[in-house]
């Protein structure tokens, strides 16, 4: 049973994060001059009339850095988020869908990624690669890591839900017209999968932003100048108390609110999912 | 009690089928279906009806169970055909109509994709082919092929109607043999009615053989040409309809029709047997 109060922090949440959603996207014309003009006259300033947030340690306006990195969080994340719950779907739906020997080793192979520590394997895999790299193409691999490495746990949960549609009725009356198993799969089974589908999609999207603000505290997420909440986050490394310079703990609040806001939107897609 | 082959017999089997390690379901069960019949195979539940259902067409491979003998249609072995050969009978030849609509129906699909999808898997063509088959199909058993039917859901339908859009997909390739799995146990009395005039009229009009299995016998009776009785694996009886529902030889048989619910008759008290006779 959903309580009236879940509703309303529900609706509150949605509020919260089309309101960040529709202020990231206007940095265009919120800040003009855009994340990576430098006032070298005005290095590690307070917040002003002219730089709401103050300015980094080179000079760039930190509010127009923390819309355009919001926008590049909020926009790639879903991709992340799209790319981990179409592989979950192929391997974890497929191998539900021809059970046996398939699902054994599939679902053996996902918990050889599921036992190994996700963080470690993600600094491993990125630092494997160039760190010179291209802001653009940083940005690139820092998602298409997330969106090739996560979607383990979206895998067990479909691998099961396929495996109980594998002999579901509608399935056999299908397979008893002569429809071809590629067919069976795509047509028949996978749309009654989007239900969780649509959940593991929207509970990955909080998870990689996470994710994404973890790598770029290492300094492994993506490249300066272009930032991220997680580059963003990496400013924090020299702050010595919240008291001092609270200014700098917008980006990390922005990421607490906007990350809490979608657990509790998702508190409905779960139950969905459940 | 079993059957040997004869002439105009469109399925001849003699069969065993068992789950993993169990004992045998089906034991030696042989029994010809000729063609343009309808068949009753009439047993309770767990006696092997629908495993035998399956067994003609090849679905058994998901159930991890195995099936020894022969089921020979027009000159082929089923039992010996690989999967894609066995696909390309499915639908065409053999068709299947289960004992739940509502659930042989796929939840996430309309109508139209699902006569669509059984169109296309013997069939190519264009668009309004695949219209028009599907328009026939609906037609045939007497249900409106309107877009706004079309774009129904099953479970936007009466329990009626679904089953009468799995007759449509079942029928649409028309089949030599339609298997209907307890097709009639899940429907209302009077929908029941219906569909098994349906039936009769798919078997009358198209000449396709029936197998219809149920633990109904009073329905089985009022559709069948014949009836195999199946019990514990093995067809104890098999003859004519009249044969087997006036002169039962085997004593589960007996038992059976002994089961059969009556309808009682009304209690009439002699003063208004007089009122009534008066009344007249």
């Amino acid at each position: 049973m959903r309580s009236w109060h879940g509703r309303v922090w529900r609706r509150v949440a949605s509020i919260v994060l089309l309101l960040v959603v529709g202020v990231s996207l206007s940095a265009n014309w919120l800040a003009p001059e855009g994340y990576a003009r430098q006032y070298r006259e005005a290095a590690s300033a307070p917040p002003s009339r002219q730089h709401w947030l103050g300015t980094d340690e080179i000079g760039r306006d930190r509010l127009a850095r923390v819309l355009y990195g919001t926008r590049i969080s909020l926009l790639l994340a879903p991709a992340a988020a799209l790319l981990s719950t179409l592989m979950a779907a192929l391997i974890g739906g497929l191998a539900g869908y021809l059970g046996g020997a398939w699902a054994r080793v599939a679902m053996a192979v996902t918990d050889l990624f599921l036992s190994l520590p996700w963080l470690f394997l993600l600094i491993t895999v990125r630092a494997m690669m160039p760190l010179n790299v291209s802001p653009m193409i940083s940005v690139l691999v820092t998602f298409l890591l997330l969106g090739l490495l996560g979607w383990t746990t979206a895998s067990r949960v479909l691998c099961a839900t396929a495996g109980s549609l594998r002999n579901a009725d509608f399935v056999q009356q299908a397979r008893a017209s002569g429809v071809p198993d590629a067919r069976l799969f795509w047509v028949h089974v996978v749309p009654n999968l989007k239900p969780v589908l649509y959940a593991q999609f929207w509970i990955s999207i909080p998870a990689f932003i996470l994710s994404e603000a973890n790598l770029g505290i290492l300094g492994l997420g993506v490249t300066e100048p272009t930032p991220s909440w997680g580059s963003l986050l990496r400013e924090l490394e020299g702050v010595i108390s919240i008291g001092e310079e609270p200014w700098k703990f917008v980006p990390l609040v922005l990421l607490v609110i906007v990350v809490t806001s979608f657990q509790l939107v998702l508190s409905d897609q779960e139950q969905v999912a459940a | 009690m079993n059957e040997t082959p004869q002439a105009g017999v469109l399925l001849s089997m003699r069969l065993s089928v068992r789950y993993g390690d169990r004992p045998d379901v089906l034991r030696d069960v042989q029994v010809n279906i000729r063609r343009g019949e309808v068949l009753g195979l009439v047993g309770q539940s767990g006696s092997g009806k629908s495993t035998l259902a399956m067994a003609v067409l090849g679905l058994l491979d998901r159930k991890q169970a195995s099936a020894e003998g022969s089921i020979v249609c027009e000159g082929r072995d089923l039992l010996r055909l690989r999967e894609k050969e066995f696909r390309a009978l499915r639908g065409r030849k053999l068709a299947l109509v289960l004992q739940s609509p509502l659930s042989a129906l796929n939840p996430a699909l309309k109508i139209r994709t699902q006569l669509k999808e059984a169109w296309r898997a013997h069939a190519s063509g264009t668009p309004a082919d695949c219209n028009n088959a599907v328009r026939l199909a609906l037609e045939s058993v007497t249900l409106p092929s309107t877009d706004d039917f079309l774009r129904k859901y099953p479970s936007q339908m009466s329990v009626g109607q679904a089953q009468r859009v799995l007759i449509a997909m079942a029928v649409m390739h028309r089949p030599a043999l339609l298997i209907a799995d307890e097709a009639t146990s899940a429907l209302d009395i009077i929908t029941q009615a219906e569909i098994l005039t349906l039936f009769r009229q798919l078997n009358r009009s198209t000449g396709m053989a029936i197998l219809y299995i149920s633990h109904d016998l009073a329905s089985v009776g009022g559709i069948c040409d014949r009836i195999a009785i199946l019990h514990q694996g093995q067809i104890v009886e098999l003859g004519t309809t009249e044969q087997v529902l006036t002169t039962p030889q085997h004593e589960y048989t007996r038992r059976l029709m002994a089961a059969m619910p009556k309808i009682p008759q009304p209690q009439i008290s002699p003063q208004e047997k007089t009122e009534a006779a008066a009344a007249k």
